[in-house]
Protein backbone atom coordinates (compact mmCIF):
# COMPACT_ATOMS: atom_id res chain seq x y z
CA UNK A 1 0.00 0.00 0.00
CA UNK A 2 1.93 3.12 -1.43
CA UNK A 3 2.20 5.48 1.44
CA UNK A 4 1.99 8.74 -0.80
CA UNK A 5 -0.52 9.23 -4.01
CA UNK A 6 1.45 9.72 -7.31
CA UNK A 7 -0.67 12.74 -7.91
CA UNK A 8 0.39 14.51 -4.53
CA UNK A 9 4.18 13.74 -5.43
CA UNK A 10 3.51 15.76 -8.88
CA UNK A 11 1.78 18.66 -6.85
CA UNK A 12 4.15 18.65 -4.62
CA UNK A 13 7.13 18.28 -6.91
CA UNK A 14 5.93 20.65 -8.80
CA UNK A 15 5.02 23.33 -5.98
CA UNK A 16 8.82 22.57 -4.63
CA UNK A 17 9.98 23.96 -7.81
CA UNK A 18 8.52 27.26 -8.09
CA UNK A 19 9.87 27.54 -4.26
CA UNK A 20 12.71 26.42 -5.56
CA UNK A 21 12.69 29.09 -8.47
CA UNK A 22 11.50 32.17 -6.10
CA UNK A 23 13.97 31.56 -3.28
CA UNK A 24 16.73 29.72 -4.84
CA UNK A 25 19.72 29.22 -2.57
CA UNK A 26 18.53 30.62 0.09
CA UNK A 27 16.52 27.09 1.16
CA UNK A 28 18.97 25.37 3.86
CA UNK A 29 20.58 22.67 1.81
CA UNK A 30 19.54 19.58 3.98
CA UNK A 31 18.54 16.14 3.54
CA UNK A 32 19.38 13.62 6.07
CA UNK A 33 17.22 13.70 9.12
CA UNK A 34 15.03 16.49 7.39
CA UNK A 35 11.65 17.06 5.84
CA UNK A 36 10.97 15.86 2.46
CA UNK A 37 10.69 19.00 0.51
CA UNK A 38 14.56 19.27 1.19
CA UNK A 39 15.23 16.47 -1.54
CA UNK A 40 14.10 19.39 -3.68
CA UNK A 41 16.53 21.63 -2.70
CA UNK A 42 19.56 18.52 -2.93
CA UNK A 43 18.23 18.63 -6.70
CA UNK A 44 18.97 22.13 -6.98
CA UNK A 45 21.85 22.69 -5.24
CA UNK A 46 23.31 19.46 -6.82
CA UNK A 47 22.28 20.84 -10.90
CA UNK A 48 20.41 17.49 -10.41
CA UNK A 49 17.30 15.95 -11.62
CA UNK A 50 14.73 14.01 -10.25
CA UNK A 51 14.95 10.47 -12.19
CA UNK A 52 12.37 8.34 -10.57
CA UNK A 53 10.31 8.47 -7.19
CA UNK A 54 8.70 5.22 -5.98
CA UNK A 55 6.56 4.30 -3.35
CA UNK A 56 8.01 1.15 -1.36
CA UNK A 57 6.46 -0.66 1.26
CA UNK A 58 6.98 1.62 4.52
CA UNK A 59 9.50 4.09 2.59
CA UNK A 60 9.40 6.40 -0.37
CA UNK A 61 12.46 6.36 -3.03
CA UNK A 62 13.41 9.44 -3.97
CA UNK A 63 16.45 9.01 -7.39
CA UNK A 64 18.48 12.05 -8.21
CA UNK A 65 20.37 11.61 -11.33
CA UNK A 66 24.01 13.93 -10.78
CA UNK A 67 25.40 15.22 -13.48
CA UNK A 68 28.47 13.71 -13.55
CA UNK A 69 26.21 10.36 -13.65
CA UNK A 70 26.15 9.50 -10.13
CA UNK A 71 22.80 8.29 -8.87
CA UNK A 72 21.66 9.77 -5.26
CA UNK A 73 19.17 7.92 -3.58
CA UNK A 74 17.16 9.82 -0.63
CA UNK A 75 14.89 7.52 1.42
CA UNK A 76 11.85 9.19 3.14
CA UNK A 77 9.93 7.60 6.46
CA UNK A 78 6.48 7.77 6.58
CA UNK A 79 6.84 10.50 8.69
CA UNK A 80 7.92 12.58 6.26
CA UNK A 81 11.66 12.87 7.12
CA UNK A 82 14.71 11.77 5.03
CA UNK A 83 16.26 8.80 6.85
CA UNK A 84 18.53 7.35 5.02
CA UNK A 85 20.89 8.32 1.17
CA UNK A 86 22.85 6.12 -0.62
CA UNK A 87 24.95 6.86 -3.70
CA UNK A 88 26.49 5.01 -6.28
CA UNK A 89 28.06 6.08 -9.62
CA UNK A 90 31.83 7.16 -11.31
CA UNK A 91 32.31 10.05 -8.66
CA UNK A 92 31.09 10.49 -5.16
CA UNK A 93 28.14 13.02 -4.83
CA UNK A 94 28.47 16.01 -2.64
CA UNK A 95 27.94 14.79 1.19
CA UNK A 96 27.92 18.24 2.40
CA UNK A 97 24.72 18.64 0.98
CA UNK A 98 23.31 15.05 1.11
CA UNK A 99 24.14 14.52 4.90
CA UNK A 100 23.22 18.27 5.74
CA UNK A 101 23.59 18.45 9.50
CA UNK A 102 25.14 15.20 9.76
CA UNK A 103 27.88 16.28 7.78
CA UNK A 104 29.97 17.32 10.31
CA UNK A 105 29.76 14.35 12.12
CA UNK A 106 31.03 12.49 9.34
CA UNK A 107 34.36 14.25 9.05
CA UNK A 108 34.68 14.87 12.35
CA UNK A 109 34.52 11.03 13.07
CA UNK A 110 37.54 9.24 14.80
CA UNK A 111 39.90 7.78 12.07
CA UNK A 112 39.64 3.89 12.32
CA UNK A 113 42.56 2.04 13.17
CA UNK A 114 43.84 -0.11 10.20
CA UNK A 115 42.11 1.71 7.69
CA UNK A 116 42.54 1.67 4.23
CA UNK A 117 41.39 3.71 0.98
CA UNK A 118 39.04 1.10 0.15
CA UNK A 119 36.54 1.32 2.62
CA UNK A 120 34.87 3.83 4.79
CA UNK A 121 32.89 2.62 8.09
CA UNK A 122 31.75 5.33 10.04
CA UNK A 123 29.86 5.47 13.43
CA UNK A 124 28.79 8.76 15.02
CA UNK A 125 25.93 8.57 17.34
CA UNK A 126 22.48 7.94 15.89
CA UNK A 127 24.83 8.50 12.11
CA UNK A 128 26.05 5.72 10.05
CA UNK A 129 27.98 5.60 6.91
CA UNK A 130 29.38 2.55 5.27
CA UNK A 131 31.14 3.39 1.55
CA UNK A 132 33.44 1.83 -0.51
CA UNK A 133 35.06 1.74 -4.14
CA UNK A 134 37.99 2.58 -6.05
CA UNK A 135 39.41 4.92 -9.28
CA UNK A 136 37.91 3.95 -12.48
CA UNK A 137 35.25 1.42 -10.65
CA UNK A 138 33.61 3.71 -8.99
CA UNK A 139 32.20 4.76 -5.66
CA UNK A 140 29.22 3.16 -3.50
CA UNK A 141 27.50 4.34 0.03
CA UNK A 142 25.05 5.10 2.27
CA UNK A 143 24.14 7.29 5.27
CA UNK A 144 21.66 6.41 7.48
CA UNK A 145 20.15 7.41 11.06
CA UNK A 146 20.16 4.08 13.05
CA UNK A 147 16.97 5.02 14.82
CA UNK A 148 15.19 6.41 11.88
CA UNK A 149 14.70 3.62 9.99
CA UNK A 150 11.13 2.70 9.33
CA UNK A 151 9.95 -0.88 11.25
CA UNK A 152 10.20 -3.46 8.87
CA UNK A 153 12.50 -2.10 6.30
CA UNK A 154 15.52 -3.88 5.67
CA UNK A 155 18.94 -2.55 5.39
CA UNK A 156 19.86 -3.92 2.37
CA UNK A 157 17.07 -2.67 0.45
CA UNK A 158 18.70 0.97 0.88
CA UNK A 159 20.87 0.85 -1.79
CA UNK B 1 53.01 -19.17 -35.05
CA UNK B 2 56.52 -19.64 -36.99
CA UNK B 3 57.41 -15.77 -36.67
CA UNK B 4 56.14 -15.96 -33.03
CA UNK B 5 58.33 -18.86 -31.89
CA UNK B 6 61.15 -17.15 -33.94
CA UNK B 7 60.80 -14.05 -32.11
CA UNK B 8 60.72 -15.52 -28.97
CA UNK B 9 63.34 -17.91 -29.52
CA UNK B 10 65.25 -14.69 -30.32
CA UNK B 11 63.96 -12.66 -27.03
CA UNK B 12 65.12 -15.86 -25.49
CA UNK B 13 68.93 -15.72 -26.57
CA UNK B 14 69.05 -12.39 -25.89
CA UNK B 15 67.84 -12.71 -22.38
CA UNK B 16 70.10 -15.86 -22.09
CA UNK B 17 73.37 -13.42 -23.34
CA UNK B 18 72.16 -10.04 -21.25
CA UNK B 19 72.61 -12.66 -18.06
CA UNK B 20 75.74 -14.10 -19.20
CA UNK B 21 77.04 -10.71 -19.76
CA UNK B 22 75.07 -9.44 -16.36
CA UNK B 23 76.98 -12.54 -14.38
CA UNK B 24 80.31 -12.23 -15.83
CA UNK B 25 79.98 -8.38 -14.57
CA UNK B 26 79.15 -9.35 -11.34
CA UNK B 27 81.54 -12.32 -10.98
CA UNK B 28 85.67 -11.96 -9.75
CA UNK B 29 86.19 -9.38 -12.51
CA UNK B 30 89.27 -10.73 -13.51
CA UNK B 31 88.19 -11.62 -17.09
CA UNK B 32 88.99 -8.74 -20.00
CA UNK B 33 85.75 -7.29 -20.94
CA UNK B 34 84.41 -8.18 -24.55
CA UNK B 35 84.92 -4.63 -26.76
CA UNK B 36 82.19 -3.35 -27.21
CA UNK B 37 80.82 -3.94 -23.38
CA UNK B 38 76.41 -4.80 -23.61
CA UNK B 39 74.66 -2.20 -21.95
CA UNK B 40 73.85 -4.25 -18.54
CA UNK B 41 69.96 -4.72 -17.33
CA UNK B 42 68.40 -2.20 -15.72
CA UNK B 43 68.21 -3.26 -12.07
CA UNK B 44 63.75 -3.67 -12.13
CA UNK B 45 63.93 -4.72 -8.73
CA UNK B 46 62.34 -2.60 -5.94
CA UNK B 47 62.26 -3.83 -2.26
CA UNK B 48 58.84 -3.72 -0.49
CA UNK B 49 57.92 -4.45 2.82
CA UNK B 50 54.53 -4.66 5.28
CA UNK B 51 55.19 -2.78 8.44
CA UNK B 52 53.37 -0.43 10.62
CA UNK B 53 53.79 2.37 7.96
CA UNK B 54 54.29 5.86 8.76
CA UNK B 55 51.00 6.49 10.87
CA UNK B 56 51.77 3.48 12.67
CA UNK B 57 48.36 2.32 12.28
CA UNK B 58 48.93 -0.07 9.18
CA UNK B 59 47.73 -3.46 8.64
CA UNK B 60 48.91 -5.37 5.38
CA UNK B 61 49.74 -2.08 3.70
CA UNK B 62 52.95 -2.66 1.34
CA UNK B 63 55.76 0.01 1.16
CA UNK B 64 58.17 0.62 -1.24
CA UNK B 65 60.87 3.59 -1.69
CA UNK B 66 60.91 6.08 -4.16
CA UNK B 67 63.25 8.34 -5.73
CA UNK B 68 62.14 12.13 -6.51
CA UNK B 69 64.48 14.59 -8.16
CA UNK B 70 63.98 18.53 -9.59
CA UNK B 71 63.53 18.06 -13.55
CA UNK B 72 66.74 17.96 -15.05
CA UNK B 73 68.57 18.35 -12.16
CA UNK B 74 70.45 16.39 -8.92
CA UNK B 75 68.13 17.75 -6.41
CA UNK B 76 66.74 14.59 -5.36
CA UNK B 77 65.40 12.94 -2.36
CA UNK B 78 64.42 9.28 -1.57
CA UNK B 79 61.13 8.86 0.43
CA UNK B 80 60.00 5.81 2.02
CA UNK B 81 56.61 4.34 3.01
CA UNK B 82 55.19 4.83 -0.46
CA UNK B 83 52.40 2.70 -0.38
CA UNK B 84 52.40 0.18 -3.47
CA UNK B 85 48.59 0.04 -4.74
CA UNK B 86 47.22 -2.31 -7.64
CA UNK B 87 44.01 -0.58 -7.26
CA UNK B 88 44.74 2.95 -8.23
CA UNK B 89 47.21 4.81 -10.92
CA UNK B 90 49.47 7.19 -10.41
CA UNK B 91 52.13 8.14 -7.75
CA UNK B 92 51.10 10.78 -5.35
CA UNK B 93 53.37 11.86 -2.72
CA UNK B 94 52.44 13.84 0.44
CA UNK B 95 53.85 17.13 0.58
CA UNK B 96 55.23 17.28 4.55
CA UNK B 97 57.92 14.67 3.95
CA UNK B 98 58.42 15.93 0.54
CA UNK B 99 61.56 18.63 0.67
CA UNK B 100 61.71 19.46 -2.65
CA UNK B 101 59.87 22.13 -4.50
CA UNK B 102 58.87 20.51 -7.51
CA UNK B 103 56.96 22.64 -10.47
CA UNK B 104 53.85 22.75 -10.45
CA UNK B 105 51.89 21.45 -14.26
CA UNK B 106 50.24 25.42 -15.57
CA UNK B 107 47.84 25.93 -18.47
CA UNK B 108 48.50 28.31 -21.83
CA UNK B 109 46.81 31.14 -19.18
CA UNK B 110 49.43 30.45 -16.33
CA UNK B 111 46.89 28.62 -14.08
CA UNK B 112 47.85 25.76 -12.46
CA UNK B 113 46.55 22.01 -12.26
CA UNK B 114 45.14 20.78 -8.80
CA UNK B 115 43.48 17.31 -8.27
CA UNK B 116 40.99 16.44 -6.60
CA UNK B 117 41.83 12.87 -5.73
CA UNK B 118 39.41 10.49 -4.18
CA UNK B 119 39.38 7.97 -2.31
CA UNK B 120 36.37 5.53 -0.98
CA UNK B 121 37.40 6.90 2.62
CA UNK B 122 38.25 10.45 1.89
CA UNK B 123 39.43 12.88 -0.64
CA UNK B 124 43.51 14.17 -1.18
CA UNK B 125 43.75 18.02 -2.38
CA UNK B 126 46.61 18.94 -3.97
CA UNK B 127 48.76 19.85 -6.98
CA UNK B 128 50.23 18.13 -10.29
CA UNK B 129 53.58 18.39 -10.15
CA UNK B 130 56.57 17.23 -12.96
CA UNK B 131 60.02 15.58 -11.37
CA UNK B 132 62.13 12.59 -12.69
CA UNK B 133 61.79 9.67 -10.58
CA UNK B 134 63.61 6.55 -9.86
CA UNK B 135 62.38 3.37 -8.73
CA UNK B 136 65.01 0.45 -8.64
CA UNK B 137 67.19 1.04 -11.33
CA UNK B 138 63.78 2.56 -13.27
CA UNK B 139 63.75 5.84 -14.30
CA UNK B 140 61.08 8.22 -15.74
CA UNK B 141 61.98 11.88 -16.62
CA UNK B 142 59.26 14.94 -16.07
CA UNK B 143 56.78 12.58 -14.72
CA UNK B 144 53.30 14.32 -13.94
CA UNK B 145 52.84 13.27 -10.15
CA UNK B 146 50.41 14.66 -7.48
CA UNK B 147 51.58 16.09 -4.28
CA UNK B 148 48.59 16.00 -1.70
CA UNK B 149 48.44 18.74 0.86
CA UNK B 150 50.55 21.43 -1.67
CA UNK B 151 50.28 23.88 0.51
CA UNK B 152 50.71 26.30 -2.73
CA UNK B 153 47.11 25.44 -2.93
CA UNK B 154 45.57 26.22 0.56
CA UNK B 155 41.96 26.44 -0.60
CA UNK B 156 40.34 23.06 -1.03
CA UNK B 157 37.12 23.56 -3.52
CA UNK B 158 33.58 23.67 -1.59
CA UNK B 159 32.66 20.71 -3.59
CA UNK B 160 36.22 18.76 -3.52
CA UNK B 161 35.61 18.73 0.46
CA UNK B 162 32.05 18.55 0.75
CA UNK B 163 33.22 14.54 -0.46
CA UNK B 164 34.09 13.38 2.72
CA UNK B 165 37.24 13.44 4.95
CA UNK B 166 40.27 15.13 4.27
CA UNK B 167 43.21 13.13 4.19
CA UNK B 168 46.24 15.24 3.25
CA UNK B 169 48.68 14.32 5.90
CA UNK B 170 51.23 11.75 6.73
CA UNK B 171 48.63 10.28 9.12
CA UNK B 172 45.17 10.69 7.64
CA UNK B 173 46.84 8.85 4.49
CA UNK B 174 48.63 6.38 6.44
CA UNK B 175 51.52 6.71 3.91
CA UNK B 176 54.07 9.37 3.01
CA UNK B 177 53.01 8.75 -0.74
CA UNK B 178 51.35 5.63 -2.45
CA UNK B 179 52.18 4.69 -6.03
CA UNK B 180 49.39 3.26 -8.30
CA UNK B 181 50.59 0.53 -10.58
CA UNK B 182 47.40 -0.88 -11.31
CA UNK B 183 46.71 -2.70 -14.96
CA UNK B 184 45.26 0.58 -16.27
CA UNK B 185 47.48 3.92 -17.76
CA UNK B 186 44.72 6.58 -16.06
CA UNK B 187 43.45 7.00 -12.88
CA UNK B 188 40.77 8.83 -15.10
CA UNK B 189 39.06 7.31 -18.17
CA UNK B 190 37.97 10.73 -19.36
CA UNK B 191 39.40 13.74 -18.01
CA UNK B 192 40.77 14.96 -21.43
CA UNK B 193 37.37 15.45 -22.75
CA UNK B 194 34.51 15.52 -18.88
CA UNK B 195 35.35 17.91 -16.52
CA UNK B 196 32.90 15.66 -14.08
CA UNK B 197 30.86 18.95 -13.26
CA UNK B 198 29.21 17.45 -10.63
CA UNK B 199 32.26 16.36 -8.68
CA UNK B 200 35.44 17.31 -10.60
CA UNK B 201 38.51 15.91 -10.04
CA UNK B 202 41.17 18.25 -12.03
CA UNK B 203 40.48 22.17 -11.15
CA UNK B 204 42.26 25.33 -12.71
CA UNK B 205 43.66 27.34 -10.39
CA UNK B 206 44.37 30.70 -10.76
CA UNK B 207 42.69 33.16 -8.32
CA UNK B 208 39.98 30.86 -7.79
CA UNK B 209 39.75 26.92 -9.15
CA UNK B 210 37.29 25.83 -11.46
CA UNK B 211 36.76 22.56 -12.88
CA UNK B 212 38.80 21.62 -16.43
CA UNK B 213 40.06 19.34 -18.60
CA UNK B 214 43.23 18.19 -18.64
CA UNK B 215 45.03 16.38 -21.83
CA UNK B 216 46.19 13.32 -20.91
CA UNK B 217 49.86 14.28 -20.86
CA UNK B 218 49.64 16.54 -17.56
CA UNK B 219 47.32 13.71 -16.31
CA UNK B 220 49.64 11.20 -13.55
CA UNK B 221 50.24 8.14 -15.44
CA UNK B 222 51.06 4.81 -13.80
CA UNK B 223 54.33 5.41 -13.22
CA UNK B 224 55.43 1.96 -14.72
CA UNK B 225 54.08 2.91 -18.31
CA UNK B 226 56.54 6.07 -18.37
CA UNK B 227 59.66 3.85 -17.62
CA UNK B 228 62.32 3.84 -20.06
CA UNK B 229 62.36 0.29 -20.05
CA UNK B 230 60.29 -3.12 -18.15
CA UNK B 231 56.90 -0.78 -18.72
CA UNK B 232 54.22 -3.47 -19.66
CA UNK B 233 53.44 -4.14 -15.88
CA UNK B 234 54.77 -5.01 -12.40
CA UNK B 235 55.11 -8.21 -10.62
CA UNK B 236 54.69 -8.31 -6.79
CA UNK B 237 56.40 -11.21 -5.34
CA UNK B 238 56.06 -11.64 -1.44
CA UNK B 239 56.77 -14.73 0.29
CA UNK B 240 54.09 -17.24 1.97
CA UNK B 241 53.40 -16.03 6.20
CA UNK B 242 52.17 -18.32 9.05
CA UNK B 243 48.43 -18.03 9.19
CA UNK B 244 48.68 -16.61 12.54
CA UNK B 245 50.97 -13.60 11.14
CA UNK B 246 54.19 -12.25 11.07
CA UNK B 247 55.79 -8.52 12.59
CA UNK B 248 56.89 -7.49 8.91
CA UNK B 249 56.95 -9.21 5.47
CA UNK B 250 60.09 -8.36 2.57
CA UNK B 251 59.25 -9.07 -0.87
CA UNK B 252 60.00 -7.76 -4.64
CA UNK B 253 58.48 -5.53 -6.28
CA UNK B 254 59.64 -6.71 -10.38
CA UNK B 255 58.79 -3.70 -12.96
CA UNK B 256 58.41 -5.36 -16.60
CA UNK B 257 56.95 -8.50 -17.44
CA UNK B 258 58.67 -11.20 -19.50
CA UNK B 259 61.58 -8.23 -20.42
CA UNK B 260 64.17 -9.77 -18.09
CA UNK B 261 65.60 -12.80 -16.83
CA UNK B 262 63.87 -12.08 -13.65
CA UNK B 263 60.52 -11.02 -14.66
CA UNK B 264 59.65 -14.96 -17.09
CA UNK B 265 56.17 -15.49 -17.31
CA UNK B 266 55.62 -18.95 -16.68
CA UNK B 267 52.25 -21.41 -16.41
CA UNK B 268 50.75 -18.89 -14.21
CA UNK B 269 46.42 -18.26 -14.80
CA UNK B 270 46.21 -14.95 -16.73
CA UNK B 271 42.70 -13.09 -15.80
CA UNK B 272 41.95 -10.59 -17.69
CA UNK B 273 39.88 -7.45 -16.28
CA UNK B 274 37.30 -5.53 -17.47
CA UNK B 275 36.92 -1.43 -17.64
CA UNK B 276 36.94 -1.43 -14.25
CA UNK B 277 39.50 -3.29 -13.41
CA UNK B 278 37.09 -5.76 -11.98
CA UNK B 279 36.55 -9.79 -11.92
CA UNK B 280 33.62 -11.99 -11.51
CA UNK B 281 34.36 -13.89 -8.26
CA UNK B 282 31.91 -16.87 -6.90
CA UNK B 283 31.14 -16.89 -3.15
CA UNK B 284 28.38 -18.69 -1.06
CA UNK B 285 26.45 -19.09 -4.04
CA UNK B 286 26.58 -15.77 -5.42
CA UNK B 287 27.88 -14.44 -8.03
CA UNK B 288 29.63 -11.00 -7.59
CA UNK B 289 30.07 -9.39 -10.63
CA UNK B 290 32.24 -6.05 -9.24
CA UNK B 291 35.23 -8.12 -7.55
CA UNK B 292 38.63 -7.55 -8.06
CA UNK B 293 42.31 -8.46 -6.22
CA UNK B 294 43.93 -5.52 -4.43
CA UNK B 295 47.34 -4.38 -3.06
CA UNK B 296 45.71 -1.45 -1.39
CA UNK B 297 43.06 -3.49 0.80
CA UNK B 298 44.21 -4.45 4.06
CA UNK B 299 41.94 -7.13 4.11
CA UNK B 300 39.71 -9.82 2.40
CA UNK B 301 36.21 -8.08 1.67
CA UNK B 302 33.00 -9.64 1.46
CA UNK B 303 29.53 -9.78 3.02
CA UNK B 304 28.47 -12.80 4.93
CA UNK B 305 25.56 -11.97 7.32
CA UNK B 306 26.30 -15.22 9.11
CA UNK B 307 29.76 -13.89 10.30
CA UNK B 308 29.68 -12.03 13.56
CA UNK B 309 31.31 -8.40 12.75
CA UNK B 310 33.25 -7.09 15.57
CA UNK B 311 31.38 -4.95 18.27
CA UNK B 312 32.88 -3.19 19.97
CA UNK B 313 36.19 -2.24 18.48
CA UNK B 314 37.74 -2.78 14.93
CA UNK B 315 34.58 -2.48 13.17
CA UNK B 316 34.34 -3.33 9.85
CA UNK B 317 36.09 -6.32 10.15
CA UNK B 318 34.93 -9.79 11.29
CA UNK B 319 35.27 -11.33 14.70
CA UNK B 320 33.98 -14.90 14.47
CA UNK B 321 34.12 -16.69 17.66
CA UNK B 322 36.63 -19.35 15.88
CA UNK B 323 39.29 -19.49 13.01
CA UNK B 324 36.68 -20.15 9.84
CA UNK B 325 38.23 -22.08 6.87
CA UNK B 326 35.59 -20.37 3.95
CA UNK B 327 35.28 -21.41 0.62
CA UNK B 328 35.09 -22.29 -2.35
CA UNK B 329 35.74 -19.38 -3.95
CA UNK B 330 36.33 -18.73 -7.30
CA UNK B 331 37.94 -16.34 -9.73
CA UNK B 332 36.74 -15.50 -13.70
CA UNK B 333 38.68 -13.55 -15.68
CA UNK B 334 36.81 -11.36 -18.67
CA UNK B 335 38.73 -13.88 -20.97
CA UNK B 336 36.73 -17.27 -19.56
CA UNK B 337 39.55 -18.46 -17.59
CA UNK B 338 38.75 -19.66 -14.23
CA UNK B 339 40.34 -20.57 -10.85
CA UNK B 340 38.26 -22.40 -8.80
CA UNK B 341 38.07 -24.00 -5.36
CA UNK B 342 40.21 -21.39 -3.39
CA UNK B 343 39.63 -21.53 0.34
CA UNK B 344 40.43 -18.92 2.55
CA UNK B 345 40.98 -18.11 6.54
CA UNK B 346 39.11 -16.37 8.46
CA UNK B 347 40.10 -15.34 12.21
CA UNK B 348 38.32 -12.98 15.01
CA UNK B 349 40.33 -9.45 13.93
CA UNK B 350 40.17 -8.41 18.02
CA UNK B 351 41.63 -11.23 18.87
CA UNK B 352 44.58 -11.11 16.37
CA UNK B 353 45.01 -7.35 17.13
CA UNK B 354 45.12 -8.13 21.08
CA UNK B 355 47.23 -11.13 21.09
CA UNK B 356 49.76 -9.73 18.63
CA UNK B 357 49.66 -5.76 18.70
CA UNK B 358 52.75 -5.33 17.04
CA UNK B 359 51.58 -7.83 14.06
CA UNK B 360 51.31 -5.37 10.86
CA UNK B 361 51.14 -9.06 8.40
CA UNK B 362 47.61 -10.62 8.77
CA UNK B 363 46.56 -12.96 6.36
CA UNK B 364 43.52 -14.06 8.31
CA UNK B 365 41.99 -10.44 9.02
CA UNK B 366 38.41 -9.89 6.56
CA UNK B 367 36.24 -7.27 6.92
CA UNK B 368 32.51 -6.63 6.59
CA UNK B 369 31.35 -5.24 3.41
CA UNK B 370 27.50 -3.57 3.33
CA UNK B 371 25.31 -5.71 2.26
CA UNK B 372 22.94 -4.58 -0.86
CA UNK B 373 25.58 -2.00 -1.56
CA UNK B 374 27.81 -4.03 -4.14
CA UNK B 375 28.46 -7.07 -5.72
CA UNK B 376 32.08 -6.85 -4.71
CA UNK B 377 34.24 -9.65 -2.94
CA UNK B 378 37.72 -7.49 -2.52
CA UNK B 379 40.79 -9.76 -2.16
CA UNK B 380 43.43 -7.61 -0.51
CA UNK B 381 46.97 -7.94 -0.05
CA UNK B 382 46.23 -11.11 1.79
CA UNK B 383 45.81 -12.72 -1.79
CA UNK B 384 49.56 -11.68 -2.40
CA UNK B 385 51.14 -13.08 0.37
CA UNK B 386 53.04 -16.65 -1.26
CA UNK B 387 52.32 -15.83 -4.80
CA UNK B 388 54.07 -14.07 -7.83
CA UNK B 389 51.06 -11.92 -8.88
CA UNK B 390 52.06 -10.04 -12.43
CA UNK B 391 49.25 -6.90 -13.48
CA UNK B 392 49.81 -6.09 -16.93
CA UNK B 393 48.85 -2.80 -18.16
CA UNK B 394 45.80 -2.33 -20.73
CA UNK B 395 47.39 -2.64 -24.17
CA UNK B 396 50.86 -4.04 -23.55
CA UNK B 397 51.83 -7.38 -24.52
CA UNK B 398 53.81 -9.96 -22.27
CA UNK B 399 54.35 -13.94 -23.91
CA UNK B 400 51.10 -14.83 -21.95
CA UNK B 401 48.39 -12.42 -23.33
CA UNK B 402 48.08 -8.68 -23.02
CA UNK B 403 47.09 -6.29 -20.47
CA UNK B 404 44.58 -5.26 -18.65
CA UNK B 405 45.43 -8.49 -16.93
CA UNK B 406 46.59 -10.35 -13.30
CA UNK B 407 48.45 -13.16 -13.33
CA UNK B 408 49.19 -15.56 -10.68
Amino acid sequence: MPIFRSGEIKIAALLCTVLMTALGPRIAGATLGEPEITVQSDVAQLRASIKSSEDRVGYRIHEIQLPGGTLLREFVAPDGKVFAVAWNGASKPDLRQALGKYFDALVSAPKLKFADHRHLQIQQGDLIVQAGGRMRAGFYGRAYLASAIPSGVNLGDLH
Amino acid sequence: MVLMRALRIALGAALCLAAISCGGSGGSGTSSPPPPPPPPPTSNVAAVIVDQGPSNQSVNALFTSVTVCVPGSTSCQTIDRIQVDTGSYGLRLLAPPLTLTLPVETFANGNSLVECTQFADGFSWGSVVTADIQIAGETAKSLPLQVIGDSRFPTIPAVCSGTGIEEDSVKAFGANGILGIGPFEFSCGDCDTNTHSSNPVYYACGTTCVATLVPTAMQEPNPVTRFAADNNGSIVDLPSVASTGAVTLSGSLIFGIDTQSNNKSGTQTVLTVDQNAELVMTFNGQTLAKSFIDSGSNAIFFADGNIAPCMTTDTGFYCPGNTLTLGPLSIQGQNGVMVNNLTFGVGNAQTMLQTNPNFNVLPELAGTLPTGLTGTFDYGLAFFYGKRVAVAVEGKTTSVGTGPYIAF
